[in-house]
């Protein structure tokens, strides 16, 4: 980030930046990759079509929250309404799915809602100046609240058709997952794309150099509530109806997620694809912590000390040179 | 002479009116006041009372919360302290001790211990605070239910009964410990060297670790602090309760960290003082029990505490602005 690649030069820097932004995260991708071969040793079922379609979409919603969660902490903000967002967006989605508006106005809803619930969350942190935990903590009543009015009690119908596309034996998942990171690319090159790592790596800075700090910091909220209700959508089609809880261990999860993939707590450091590696290794930890038989509980003992080891042992390492 | 104290005491006046404790006990009592209107039984003062003796319990959980915001951290592990004290307690009465002290010492002694590791964490491993804590509240969260299950066990301490129960003089032993507590905290908070070097700490920590601030062990007693405080909150809940339960402590997490901040601590740090989070504790409690006047359903409940929280936080809770 320290150098400005002049518009001439730019392609040539491409590639060398890309690189230099791997190097952070190329002892994530190498566990990583270790873990996938293990559990495709142990697990054989991996390598055919439906055990890898069962494998992204386990994975799915999770890469979502943490690319949700990261694209905050990369403006420095944070978010601790995660869970309650997907939880919303779930509902949502199984209750007007099946209804008169159809699939496509079901979409439209989640799409409005999460991109409504961000952007006024963003306001709310960014323009009225208050801190994002305690915002975010608040928040998370409110739309988990909303979510207990739309549906008491877990309920709600997914049409069977979108069930079988989006949770069936297809790709759909890893192709989606494709199409997001796209998008995310696409995203960065824009101008609030731009400003993303400048806004929360050196705000003052950034806002004297011009840089539009408070609406890159907006749009990133936006766009974190349009990638939480849309897990919430596509855990909502796997379940095949909604509950209003559903989302709860996603907070926890989104930020593990970012965090194992090396994005900071200030702002302006990591990348997303250190976030989508962090959310592969925490997927596949659980993954094979069910297979191997652990009880949800134990589940729960060993994710708590696998987060703290997985972030204090890179750091312990850097600490005594 | 004369003109010189009434300047003095004039600013002091404006200083003290401006201050943020003091704002957030004018909001409390603002609405104590409305309220008492508009609902009969509210104003009582045998229901004032018993909203301070609930206020007592987030008090205590915010105490340590408050220090370990100062000095720049955050602990999200506190509920599942509180859970912890509450559920073992019960587990730890054994006959040879009568009167009950020398298990909530056991019990206090371990979620200090908690706490210490949390500080353990932050300070020698170098995890953020924030994943430390969320961490070590998912690790205790999965113990308490294999420990304890689903079942609620019941507390046959009789301090602790004493704790949740006695009203010595007409005032709940709680509010009693609470006050207590509070002198202690603010004592230690803003009169020892240790107060200040929290401040320092939660400042500038480079700044502080240069100037022989002894960073480490700091953060150790701070998180330690908030371990104890939060386990003294599950000793005091679970007595005014009767019974330990997985989730008695689920409250206090977002109570803990709103009380710290709608007292006009800091979330960055270095900022701030317990004077604040005492009312802030209070009004948290007036707003709980006004939602559960109005008689709504779970969903409006929640949705009601968060805004109320949001709006409260506009009137007190901002952070200066960048530029």
């Amino acid at each position: 980030m320290s150098m400005v690649p002049s518009a001439k030069s730019a392609g040539a820097l491409y590639w060398p930046v890309q690189a230099r932004r791997n190097i952070g995260v190329r002892s994530l991708f190498l566990v990583v990759l270790a873990f996938l071969v293990a559990y495709g040793v142990l697990f054989p079922g991996l390598f055919t079509a439906s055990g890898f379609a069962k494998f992204t979409q386990s994975w799915f919603p999770l890469a979502l929250v943490a690319m949700a969660q990261a694209i905050l902490m990369l403006t420095g903000g944070i978010s601790l309404a995660i869970g309650a967002t997907v939880s919303l967006g779930a509902v949502i989605a199984a209750t007007t799915m099946a209804g008169p508006l159809g699939v496509a106005g079901g979409v439209a809803i989640v799409v409005l809602a999460g991109l409504g619930i961000g952007a006024a969350t963003g306001f709310i942190v960014v323009k009225l100046r208050l801190p994002a935990i305690v915002v975010t903590l608040a928040g998370s009543f409110i739309i988990g609240g909303a979510a207990l009015l739309i549906l008491p009690r877990p309920g709600g119908a997914i049409p069977a058709w979108l069930s079988d596309l989006l949770a069936g034996d297809t790709p759909a998942a890893f192709v989606l997952l494709v199409v997001i990171v796209l998008l995310w690319k696409l995203y960065l090159a824009t101008p609030l794309g731009l400003s993303l790592y400048a806004a929360g790596e050196n705000p003052v800075g950034a806002y004297r150099s011009g840089v539009p700090v408070d609406a890159a910091r907006v749009a990133a909220y936006a766009i974190s509530g349009l990638l939480s209700t849309g897990a919430g959508l596509f855990v909502a089609a796997q379940t095949g109806s909604g509950d209003p809880v559903i989302g709860t261990a996603f907070t926890l999860n989104s930020i593990a997620a970012a965090v194992l993939g090396g994005i900071g707590f200030l702002g302006g450091q990591g990348t997303m694809r250190g976030a989508l590696a962090g959310s592969l290794l925490l997927s596949l930890m659980i993954s094979v912590m069910f297979f191997l038989g652990f009880t949800p509980v134990a589940q729960y003992v060993a994710q708590g000390l696998i987060i703290i080891g997985a972030v204090a042992i890179p750091q312990f390492r850097k600490v005594q040179p | 002479m004369t003109a010189w104290n009434d300047s003095t005491g004039g600013i002091r006046a404006s200083a003290i009116l401006k201050s943020r404790p003091f704002l957030t006990l004018a909001i409390v009592a603002a609405v104590w006041i409305a309220a008492s209107f508009v609902s009969r039984g509210f104003g009582a003062y045998g229901h004032l009372r018993y909203l301070v003796e609930l206020g007592a319990v987030i008090g205590l959980v915010a105490a340590g919360q408050t220090f370990v915001v100062i000095a720049g951290g955050i602990d999200l592990s506190v509920a599942a302290i509180v859970t912890v004290s509450a559920i073992s307690l019960p587990l730890l009465s054994w006959q040879a001790d009568p009167t009950g002290l020398v298990s909530i010492l056991a019990v206090l002694a371990l979620t200090t211990i908690i706490g210490v590791v949390n500080g353990l964490g932050v300070a020698l491993l170098r995890v953020h605070p924030m994943i430390m804590t969320l961490a070590m509240a998912t690790f205790l969260q999965g113990l308490l239910i294999i420990i304890a299950g689903g079942s609620a066990v019941t507390a046959e301490n009789p301090l602790v009964h004493w704790l949740g129960n006695a009203r010595p003089a007409g005032v709940p032993a709680g509010i009693i410990l609470w006050v207590a507590v509070s002198a202690i905290v603010l004592t230690v908070m803003h009169a020892t060297p240790f107060g200040a070097r929290i401040f320092a700490m939660g400042a500038n920590p480079l700044a502080a670790s240069l100037s022989g601030v002894p960073v480490t062990s700091t953060t150790l007693a701070v998180y330690g602090i908030s371990g104890f405080t939060a386990g003294l909150a599950g000793v005091l809940v679970l007595g005014m309760n009767g019974q330990g339960y997985v989730g008695i402590g689920d409250p206090y997490l977002l109570a803990s960290i709103a009380a710290v901040v709608l007292g006009g601590t800091s979330i960055l740090g270095g900022l701030g003082t317990y004077a604040g989070t005492i009312p802030g504790a209070v009004l948290l409690v007036t707003i709980t029990a006004l939602i559960t006047v109005v008689n709504a359903s779970p969903g409006w409940r929640s949705i009601l505490f968060g805004s109320l929280i949001l709006g409260l936080l506009l009137l007190s809770g901002r952070e200066q602005a960048r530029r």
